[in-house]
């Protein structure tokens, strides 16, 4: 597959202004996008994406390493670099509120050297497309966050570029539009085959869209896995088991020493153990630890996990690049 | 015909952010009109009875120079705040034109479309103090077009301050004092003044507007330092500008606020 974005060991530090001391945002940091692919870019607030986003827009210079888009270098032709990429940075901000809906669009096609003509026949489908048609000459300020959020995405997909970085497209949105947002979304990834990422907390968003996540945390990549192979390896290995009886506090004691990431709910009516299992081997001794009094078991479901858990127990696992390939194993 | 469709893009925006915003227009408008009767009366009542229509019509040029470069060069400094503040300043960045170009465009589209406000004005006041002065425009636009060179010079400085220091509304309330200082102080009183940016060129459309001249009247040597002037400052003032993309870009300081 051809490469359209290569980064390689890139790095930033940022000074603070009072105490002088420095804080990486990002480590060494290198990862590929192929031409087509829709990526997500993941991480908890403060992880080094957005340093990361910004440093792939050509905003922020990295203090090392070196970043290629469609070949170029981005520190060296950063111009002809930013031919192939756009970007909805910070979604409803990134428009001029007392410009209608149409006026924004040919404004920033403008920008890029495109005539209003030259974009005419695009820029109406896109209004047809985000549903923004019937709005196009009302200003943006009037607009709910929704549809500017859509006018946002619009605006982007109109500069025609290789790739498209979206950061927290469904940011602040109530579920409705967020749905209908995704949907076109969709629409685009399957039609356009654009390179497209996605910085999102959106986790639905990054299992239905993206072939690929990458996630970061404290400046460093933990994970660069296809999205299926990450949902399936977190979930072929957790379980639910309901039991017939309640632990005794022997067995509850080597349950949590052997499965420390296990949790064991006893109530009046159920008895439930959940547990996530390093090996698939280790529900013998899941099995030993229960067969020691008895314990009856009711019950073995497999935990089906969303992406959202996936990310959850990657960054709170403290998972790091190191660890990964073991899992992978 | 991409820096023609650049030009268009951006004339258009500011024109139509002028006309959305034209309570805020007609405002700055009366006001350099009160300000111009302000000196009208002024002179009237107090100054020398000799040179009277001599200090109106200075008065009246003074003025309308006072508004078009601090129009024009605090505009770009509050363009670029505003632009920070909205969230729209790394997007116009992400242009591969490249920011200069779009400012370039933005900067000569203001002095355009305030150009034609400063004439209402001009001929408002002079209707109002009843002095005519002499147009020439064959001799007054090329002046005006080679002063405006080192003015987009100095508007890529404040452009460039603002990138990186964002909060410079107070000093772009003193600079209009400065700029007032500059346009308004004759070089006869201050001959140094004429390495200052602009002073050159106002000074000698002032002189043809006063005295009736035309292009060939006016020294050579007026010409040499005005040409030298522009140049100097519109170098300047890209270097200055490039230099603080650099720092904005090195500390990530373009988003922001």
């Amino acid at each position: 597959m051809e490469k359209i974005i290569e980064v390689r060991g890139i790095s930033k530090v940022y000074g603070k202004r009072k105490t002088k001391e420095k804080v990486h945002a990002v480590r060494d940091v290198s990862f590929d996008v192929n031409r087509g692919e829709v990526l997500g870019l993941l991480g908890p607030n403060g992880a080094g994406k957005t340093s990361t986003i910004k440093m792939l827009c050509g905003l922020l210079d990295a203090d090392a390493g070196s970043i290629h888009i469609n070949g170029l270098d981005i520190s060296k032709k950063r111009l002809k670099a930013l031919e192939h990429i756009s970007a909805v940075l910070e979604g409803n901000r990134n428009l001029y509120w007392r410009l209608t809906v149409r006026e924004n669009l040919e404004y920033f096609a403008g920008n890029r050297g495109c005539s209003r003509k030259q974009v005419a026949v695009q820029a109406e489908k896109l209004l047809e497309q985000f549903n923004l048609k019937e709005k196009e000459n009302e200003l943006v300020n009037g607009l709910s966050r929704g549809m500017q959020q859509k006018l946002a995405i619009a605006v982007a997909l109109l500069a025609n570029t290789d790739v498209i970085l979206l950061d927290e497209p469904t940011l602040g949105l109530d579920v409705e539009v967020s749905y209908e947002l995704r949907n076109i979304l969709k629409t685009i990834v399957k039609e356009e085959k654009r390179t497209i990422i996605i910085s999102s907390h959106d986790m639905p968003v990054v299992q239905e869209l993206c072939d690929r996540a990458i996630i970061i945390n404290k400046g460093e990549v933990v994970i660069d896995d296809r999205v299926e192979n990450l949902l399936k390896l977190f979930e072929t290995r957790a379980y639910s088991i309901k039991l017939g009886e309640k632990l005794s506090v022997k067995q509850e004691n080597k349950l949590l020493t052997r499965f420390p990431l296990s949790t064991y709910k006893a109530s009046s009516h159920e008895t439930i153990v959940e547990v996530n299992l390093e090996q698939g081997q280790d529900i013998y001794e899941l099995f030993d630890i229960l067969k020691e009094e008895g314990t009856m078991v009711e019950s073995i479901d497999r935990i089906t996990i969303d992406f959202e858990q996936v990310f959850i127990q990657i960054v709170k696992g403290g998972m790091t690049s190191e660890m990964a390939p073991l899992i992978q194993c | 015909m991409k820096w023609l469709h650049l030009f268009n893009a951006n004339f258009r925006k500011e024109y139509i952010e002028m006309k959305r915003y034209l309570p805020n227009t007609i405002a700055l408008v009366v006001t350099f009109y009160i300000v111009f009767l302000a000196a009208f009366f002024g002179i009237m009542f107090v100054g020398d009875p000799a040179n009277f229509e001599m200090n109106v019509q200075y008065s009246i040029v003074s003025v309308m120079f006072w508004r078009l470069t601090m129009m024009t060069m605090n505009f770009i400094g509050y363009s670029v705040i505003t632009e920070a503040t909205r969230g729209t300043l790394e997007q116009i960045y992400m242009s591969p034109r490249g920011v200069w170009k779009i400012m370039l465009t933005r900067i000569i589209s203001q002095f355009g479309l305030q150009s034609v406000i400063m004439v209402i004005l001009l001929f408002g006041a002079m209707l109002t103090s009843g002095q005519w002065l002499s147009l020439n425009p064959l001799t007054t636009i090329p002046i005006i077009l080679v002063t405006m060179v080192s003015m987009v010079g100095i508007s890529f400085m404040i452009a460039g301050l603002a990138i990186i220091v964002k909060q410079i509304q107070a000093f772009l309330q003193i600079f209009q004092f400065v700029l007032m200082g500059l346009v308004f102080v004759p070089l006869t009183a201050a001959p140094f003044l004429a390495f200052a940016p602009f002073v050159q060129g106002v000074n000698m459309v002032r002189t043809v507007m006063i005295e009736d001249l035309t292009l060939t009247q006016l020294p050579l040597l007026d010409y040499g330092v005005l040409l030298l002037n522009s140049l100097v400052y519109l170098i300047l003032g890209l270097v200055v500008f490039h230099r603080c993309e650099r720092i904005a870009m090195k500390k990530g300081l373009l988003g922001q606020y």
